[in-house]
Formats: C-alpha cells, sequence, structure tokens
C-alpha cells in the first residue's frame, strides 16, 4: 500500500477509535457513579462540532505561541501514530513523544496568559513524575529483548510468548501512565477542576476541537503501545478487545478514585514506580525473567 | 477577504497539495513522513480557521476579554 495511504488511513483509525473509546470511558464513568452519561459518541460530535465553534484570541495569549502549540500536539501524536502502528518503529521515538507532550502541557499553559494555565503549567512540571517509570519500563523491555525496536518486540513475543508474563511489573509501571493520562485520573494534577481545564482552559472554540482530535490519536496510540510491546502479536480484533478492557480499568478507576493533591500524586507515582522497578531488578538477578 | 483569510486558504492549498502529491507518486519514505507530520496538522488547523465563526463585530472586544483570564 502506498505509505502516505496507509497513514491516513491509521491517523483516520485512531481518531474514530481514540474518540469513541474516550466516549466509552466518559459512560463507563458515569454508569459506575449511577448517572445516566452522555453517549459514547458524544466525544467525537465534541471533537467535529468545536471546528464550527465561534473562536476568538483572548487579549492576554502570546498570539502564535497560543495557536502554534496546538499545533505542535498534533504533529507529535501524528509522530506517535507513524513510529507505531505504521512502521513499526523504535521505542524511543514514542518515549521522545511524551516528552515534549509534557512541553505541550507546560507551554500551552504559559502561552494562555491565564493564571489557571499557568499554574497547570507549572504542575505539568511536577507531573513529570510520570514518564520517569515510562522511561524504566521502555529500558527493562530492552533489557530482556535485546531491542528498542516494535516490530522485534513483536517478533521477540511470537517466539518467547507476551512480555506480561515475563515483566509484569514494568507493564504495571507503564499502565500507570495509562491511568495518569485517561480523562479525570486521580493523578491529573494538570487538569485539576480548581484550575478550570488547566492548561486547556484558554484554548475553546476550533482550538479546543484541534486537541480533541489529538487527544484522541494520543489515547489510541498508548493503548497501541501497551498492548504491543506486553502482549505480543495481535489480530484487530484483539486489540479492539484490549483497548475496551483498559478503558474500563481506567474509567473504573477513575470513578472511584478523586484527583489527589500534586504532592500526593508526585508521591503515589514515584513510589509505585519505585516498586516495580526495584521489583523487576530483581526478578532479572535472581533469575525469575529468563 | 481579509489577509488572514487568504493566508488560510494558501496553507490549506500547499497542505492538500502536498498530501495528493505522495498519495500518487511514491516519494522516498523520509518525505512522506515530512508531508505526514507537518501536513496533517496543517490541513486540519488550516481547515479549522476557515470553517470556525467568527465573533459579531459589536461582539469582538468583550470575546477576547472572556472568559478565564482572570485580570
Amino acid at each position: 500500500m502506498n505509505l502516505m495511504a496507509d497513514i491516513l488511513i491509521n491517523v483516520i483509525i485512531a481518531f474514530l477509535a481514540g474518540s469513541l473509546l474516550l466516549g466509552l470511558h466518559r459512560k463507563i464513568m458515569a454508569r459506575v457513579q449511577k448517572r445516566p452519561g452522555p453517549p459514547i459518541v458524544q466525544h467525537l460530535i465534541h471533537s467535529l462540532k468545536f471546528f464550527f465553534k465561534e473562536t476568538a484570541i483572548p487579549k492576554t495569549v502570546s498570539k502564535v505561541f497560543y495557536i502554534g502549540i496546538v499545533f505542535i500536539l498534533a504533529l507529535i501524536w501524528i509522530v506517535g501514530v507513524i513510529a507505531g502502528p505504521v512502521a513499526h518503529d523504535s521505542l524511543l521515538i514514542l518515549f521522545g513523544v511524551y516528552a515534549v507532550y509534557k512541553i505541550v502541557e507546560h507551554n500551552s499553559g504559559s502561552s494562555s496568559g491565564s493564571p489557571y494555565g499557568k499554574l497547570s503549567c507549572v504542575r505539568a512540571v511536577l507531573s513529570a513524575a510520570t514518564e520517569l517509570p515510562l522511561f524504566a519500563a521502555i529500558v527493562f523491555v530492552y533489557l530482556v529483548t535485546g531491542t528498542m525496536n516494535i516490530g522485534e518486540i513483536i517478533t521477540y513475543q511470537s517466539v518467547h510468548g507476551p512480555l506480561i508474563f515475563t515483566i509484569p511489573l514494568a507493564a504495571l509501571m507503564f499502565f500507570m501512565l495509562i491511568i495518569t493520562k485517561s480523562p479525570y485520573s486521580p493523578f491529573a494534577i494538570t487538569k485539576d477542576k480548581v484550575l478550570v481545564s488547566g492548561f486547556e482552559t484558554e484554548h475553546f472554540g476550533l482550538l479546543r476541537g484541534f486537541m480533541l482530535f489529538s487527544e484522541s490519536i494520543a489515547w489510541y496510540v498508548m493503548l497501541w503501545v501497551f498492548l504491543t510491546i506486553f502482549f505480543g502479536p495481535l489480530t484487530a480484533v484483539g486489540y479492539l478487545i484490549g483497548m475496551i478492557v483498559i478503558t474500563f480499568i481506567t474509567g473504573f478507576i477513575n470513578a472511584t478514585t478523586p484527583i489527589l493533591s500534586p504532592n500526593h500524586s508526585v508521591m503515589t507515582q514515584i513510589t509505585i514506580g519505585a516498586i516495580c522497578f526495584f521489583g523487576t531488578i530483581l526478578m532479572i538477578f535472581t533469575g525469575v525473567v529468563a | 477577504m481579509d489577509s488572514q483569510k487568504g493566508l488560510y486558504i494558501v496553507l490549506l492549498a500547499l497542505s492538500t497539495i502536498a498530501i495528493l502529491a505522495c498519495l500518487v507518486i511514491d516519494f522516498d519514505a523520509w518525505i512522506v513522513y515530512a508531508v505526514a507530520i507537518f501536513g496533517i496538522p496543517l490541513w486540519i488547523l488550516s481547515l479549522g480557521l476557515l470553517t470556525m465563526a467568527k465573533p459579531e463585530p459589536g461582539d469582538a472586544e468583550e470575546r477576547v476579554k472572556e472568559p478565564f483570564t482572570g485580570y
């Protein structure tokens, strides 16, 4: 297939699947909290609807940066789709995507000129505690498989079995990242309701629709990477079931867990990350991991 | 037509042509990746800037002060 056609199809699948999964996430949270909740397609409809909504650029923003950062957010997740589902390339590229995503969170808040956005941008620095366990998880995948290439990791698992059974604590570290990035997460300190919508507060109308588009792709890519590097070669049905199950689990956790204060959030993430990190090292050196 | 709208149309046309060219012609992979990474977000952004509703002239001043700046 033509490479551009492959990329476009994957981007569209990522957007549609990501939007519906985020809609499902919201529905699950509502049902757990005994509310009817919005329809599952609501997130998708919102993303498209905002492109036609009235949009104005507030006086306090840094205009080029304010629009540019939304462009960069979409750009990095297109890179995520290419490095993941399209090219099966290096995990380091995806780690780079998360590093830049942190910068986007930070600069989206600071470019807005809003005190809520700025406070959220400060919290984005604190919440870098999420990316450390992600990096550790990637290192452990490398230590076990001897490669960072997603295609080769899939091949390794087709021979030796899924990595979830070999390094479960590394998978748990990655899963913590998924919980952190899921909507209404207990660790979502950058979007705490006391900050209105955090770093997204001043991005409304078209720009919010563009952000929702990127976030849908981000959710899909994150679940795709987790399923691919820990559950081995999967069929399209396998991915679909896996993504729905993870969305269900995160929806249940987020519906029943209040958002933590920033210091508690960071300490919880670092504590879980440290336990999983040293636990995996112990497993490797005691020979539990082959 | 104001200059901003003209710029958005040019950006939309450029990104559309670049994406279509990659669909029709088999360029090197790095060229296709570059076009996809910059072209797809640019296409969506420029299309959105054209489709978005603008505030009424009388409301424009009020809108840019809205809503959460806190100043």
